[in-house]
């Protein structure tokens, strides 16, 4: 398992070489200073920008500037914001708890429905609540998560007023105090429990059909033989085992949540490194974009790479090289 | 002797009622039996011929700033209301659908096409031409769909841009998963006996993929091709809402959604954005119910 791992790891490597080629052939297309954010993009006098990207080192061969870029990131120097007049990395370090603050409740919350719906029906197959369950699941797949969140916004916070629609904390509140951190769990909870409940259709689905296959099997006519309860059955003798293939989906989560933080941060107007990109994009803050695009691809990779290796803990006859 | 005659007057009785269908008919008759795929394949009928005789349908222009009838409430004159530009919802629904479903259809076909064809050569040729194939796979795997059309939109913003412009940049970035799957089947089936002997007797390997191993996969390619057009439909919708798919110029449901953006429209003019949210849930609703059916008429084990 050890050497399969460190072999997935240094597989990647070529692949972040790569992605790093793409990312930085595309900044050099963008207009401005992609790297260091130090030419204001509202100074369009030719002279002064000669200068700058002289000073910048733009007028190096590629490959010195490829080199140098490369540098700088492994140095965390990923240049400066034009927008916010503060180093990229910085503003990335801020956002990036409220992302993943809110990646980790939509988790926590697909888990926890994922096991009751998916054991209630697993247990109790082709009944009225299966039935029922298995309709949402249908709903669930097909809403796109946008659009729930859209109606989930109307609903919960324009029509009953539960909830705020827009930010992570409600502003004026002390650092650390009771009631900024109450204030910041009721700012999570509803893009969280849309996500959430959103994602939690196919876990569901997926814990049903394998308790129900499991159920069938000779450990479990065993059990039954030999007198266990069937709560017991099903809570523990089946749920051990239909649970590990479960978390293969985690690494794919993972990349889901990543990329999806981008159009769910927009719609709650949540200010995490998805609304961060998003922004960047519409103010021209190229460096602060490019940064991000190099950090969404990394997480992407890791995401996949962790799914692979969960495949490998969930059934260790898979060996792919 | 008895035996033998009565053996014979079995086949006549068989030629009268050919009680052995062909896989395709028995797949066929199993979709027409399940009635939540078939609902669902007359509804995307109705909205594809909606979508496409839409300038029939209705004479609003969908593209003219009315500033008399700016947010206007449903009416008779506008059946769904207008928008804070003052066009008709109704008739830029119909639009939108023309836009989203062709975006829908013309990115799955694409997706197909060079999934199919890189992942069947993959398979076939297996080897070195493997391992590089499947490598740029999951090159291409890696990379988060939506930064990079973001990213390329802002490039290209000002020099090409468009509905087409999206269709080639999305589908060049996720034909992955598809090579992945055709691959995988055409790697099992090719052990087959009958690609042996379509060997032995000289089939070219391009011939052989074509006529031999692509038919045996296909109902796998079209289950997929369901399943993608639900997620093209529905990334397209996503990246439209935030801003960066579809120009604002032209319709499509889910640019006509970035209007609930504005908390405003969100609260007090649900007109504006229930019908392209429903469209677009309805839709892919549809679509998938088609799949699982097309699945399990596929599937000659399935018991339905």
């Amino acid at each position: 398992m050890l050497q399969y791992s460190l072999r997935r790891i240094l597989g990647m490597i070529p692949m972040l070489i790569l992605i790093s080629f793409v990312v930085f052939s595309l900044a050099k297309m963008m207009p401005g200073d992609p790297f260091g954010g130090e030419i204001n993009p509202s100074n369009t006098d030719p002279k002064y920008i000669e200068e700058m990207r002289d000073k910048l080192g733009y007028n190096d061969p590629i490959y010195v500037q490829y080199w140098n870029w490369v540098k700088g990131v492994a140095q965390g120097d990923l240049g400066k914001s034009t927008t916010h007049k503060l180093p990229t990395l910085d503003i990335i370090l801020e956002r990036m708890p409220n992302t993943i603050f809110l990646a980790l409740t939509s988790l926590l919350i697909t888990y926890v429905f994922a096991f009751i719906l998916g054991m209630y029906a697993g247990r109790k197959p082709y009944t009225l609540a299966d039935n029922f369950i298995a309709g949402y699941n249908y709903f669930a797949l097909a809403v796109p998560s946008f659009i729930a969140g859209i109606v989930g916004i109307y609903l919960f916070s324009f029509q009953l007023g539960w909830f705020p629609f827009s930010g992570s904390v409600e502003v004026g509140l002390k650092e650390g105090s009771w009631e900024f951190i109450q204030s910041r769990i009721h700012h999570v909870i509803l893009p969280a429990l849309i996500l959430g409940l959103m994602s939690t259709a196919q876990y569901t689905q997926f814990l049903r059909n394998d308790i129900i296959e499991n159920s069938r099997k000779d450990f479990v006519r065993t059990a039954r033989a030999k007198g266990t309860k069937e709560s017991k059955i099903y809570n523990v003798h089946i749920l051990r085992n239909s649970m590990i293939p479960l978390i293969t989906f985690l690494g794919f989560d993972l990349v889901t949540i990543i990329s999806g933080s981008i159009i769910t941060e927009t719609i709650f107007t949540y200010p995490g490194i998805g609304k961060l990109f998003v922004d960047s994009v519409a103010t021209r803050d190229y460096s602060v974009m490019m940064s991000l695009t190099m950090l969404f691809s990394i997480l992407t990779l890791v995401g996949n790479l962790v799914a692979d290796l969960l495949y490998g803990v969930a059934d260790p006859r898979i060996r792919l090289d | 002797m008895e035996i033998v005659t009565k053996k014979d007057v079995q086949p006549e009785v068989n030629m009268k009622a050919p009680k052995n269908l062909s896989p395709w008919a028995i797949a066929r008759k199993k979709f027409v039996k399940n009635k939540l795929a078939m609902i669902s394949l007359a509804f995307m009928i109705v909205i594809t011929l909606l979508a496409i005789f839409a300038p029939l349908l209705t004479k609003a222009d969908i593209t003219r700033i009315d500033y008399m009838a700016m947010n206007a409430a449903p009416s008779s004159e506008h059946w769904f209301g207008t928008d804070t530009n003052g066009r008709d919802v109704f008739a830029r629904t119909l639009y939108g659908g023309r836009t989203s479903l062709l975006i829908g259809v013309a990115c799955t076909t694409l997706v197909i096409l060079i999934g199919t064809l890189i992942g069947s050569i993959a398979g076939y040729y297996g080897g070195k031409v493997d391992q590089f194939l499947m490598r740029f796979t999951d090159f291409v795997l890696n990379f988060p769909l939506i930064v990079f059309v973001v990213v390329l939109n802002t490039i290209l913003i000002g020099k090409i841009s468009g509905v087409w412009t999206l269709i080639l940049v999305v589908s060049f970035l996720s034909w992955g998963s598809t090579a992945r799957l055709v691959r995988s089947k055409i790697l099992a089936e090719k052990e087959n006996e009958y690609v042996l002997s379509a060997v032995s007797i000289g089939c070219s390997p391009f011939k052989i993929i074509f006529k031999h191993l692509l038919p045996n996969v296909f109902s796998t390619i079209v289950v997929q091709a369901s399943l993608q057009m639900a997620i093209l439909i529905v990334f397209e919708s996503a990246i439209s809402f935030i801003g960066f798919g579809v120009p604002a110029d032209t319709p499509s449901w889910g640019n006509m959604l970035t209007e609930a953006r504005e908390s405003d429209v969100l609260q007090n003019k649900p007109w504006m954005w229930v019908p392209p949210g429903l469209a677009i849930t309805f839709t892919i609703l549809a679509i998938n119910f088609i799949g699982e059916g097309l699945k399990d008429a596929l599937n000659p084990k399935s018991l339905r």
